[in-house]
């Protein structure tokens, strides 16, 4: 793929789609949940007396679950505009990159989600890599960024995932 | 139940994390799968995943960033605040892997009126590191 493939690429970084809202509110099945599957005892996620007594004053979800509140459903698909990062996707499909692999997660936490928190969040692609060699083949790193927002209109996160979409085999 | 509170002041910069090990099953990589709403195929469908060519299903990076929170907040006892992490995922960890978790402390800093570390950690499986990063965790001091 040649440098114009890139920079139809790199045109595509920064679009923001429309702002999402999460399925579920924060809540403490779901809470009790992940820490069932991560085998985490952290009793502020799952003891209301420790919790009540912490400076939280209340049950905190895991810090580590921000991206699960944001999950989208298994059905019904929800019903949303097309976002850019899907375009950017697509993109690659055609152009021969099926591979699609995460190699790096990061996530700042801006403040504790309690039970009954409403999440609304956007996404980005904020990054891509021109097409570089790799033990799966050869392929684009894609950085996307999400920034998690309550009801009250703060952030209280952020995530950001970078993808591998690769060419598989030779 | 009593638990363990770890100082800033008791926290020393190369110090090392325990070690941990942890027995990864098809239950924990499905339960780590659901529990975080991830219905990706590769992590709970054996047939699909072996037509694409791979060993077996694999950890999703969701449940990753759970085992990192867990290892680093059973390190520091539930005061501990994590306000960051960020790891690079390098091998795929599958169903009856043994994984072997370490990791130790880099920096001890203050910031604003916080009193930080920052830690590195590697989750290894048989076959090579799982994923390796950082993380900064705000620590109870003695005076408070």
């Amino acid at each position: 793929m040649g440098l114009e493939f890139y920079e139809e690429l790199k045109a595509l970084v920064g679009q923001e789609g429309s702002r999402l809202v999460a399925v579920d509110e924060v809540c403490k099945p779901m809470i009790r949940h992940w820490c069932e599957a991560m085998q985490d005892g952290n009793p502020l996620y799952t003891d209301e007396e420790y919790a009540r007594k912490s400076k939280y004053g209340s049950i905190i979800a895991p810090p580590t679950m921000l991206l699960t509140w944001t999950m989208p459903p298994l059905w019904p698909p929800r019903e949303q505009p097309p976002h850019p990062f899907e375009q950017f996707l697509e993109k690659l499909d055609k152009a021969g990159f099926y591979g699609i692999l995460i190699t790096n997660v990061a996530q700042k936490y801006h403040r504790p989600l309690f039970p009954g928190d409403h999440i609304t969040f956007t996404y980005k692609v904020t990054d891509v890599s021109p097409e570089k060699k790799t033990s799966l083949g050869n392929g684009h790193f894609v950085t996307t960024t999400f920034i998690f927002t309550n009801q009250k209109g703060e952030t209280v996160g952020t995530q950001s995932l970078t993808v591998l979409k690769y060419r598989i085999g030779p | 139940m009593a638990w363990k509170y770890l100082y800033w002041e008791d926290v020393e910069e190369g110090q090392e994390l325990p070690t941990v090990t942890m027995n990864i099953t098809c239950t924990t990589v499905i339960a780590g799968a659901i529990a975080s709403r991830d219905f990706t195929p590769v992590h709970h469908d054996r047939d699909f995943v072996q037509k694409a060519g791979l060993k077996d299903i694999l950890l999703n990076n969701a449940t990753i960033c759970g085992f990192v929170g867990k290892y680093l907040t059973d390190w520091t006892g539930p005061e501990g605040e994590l306000k960051e992490i960020s790891f690079r995922i390098s091998t795929p960890c599958f169903p009856g892997d043994t994984m072997t978790k370490t990791g130790k402390v880099v920096k001890k800093y203050t910031g604003g009126d916080q009193h930080l570390v920052d830690v590195e950690y590697e989750f290894a499986v048989p076959q090579g590191r799982n994923c390796g990063g950082t993380g900064t965790i705000a620590l109870p001091t003695r005076g408070h």
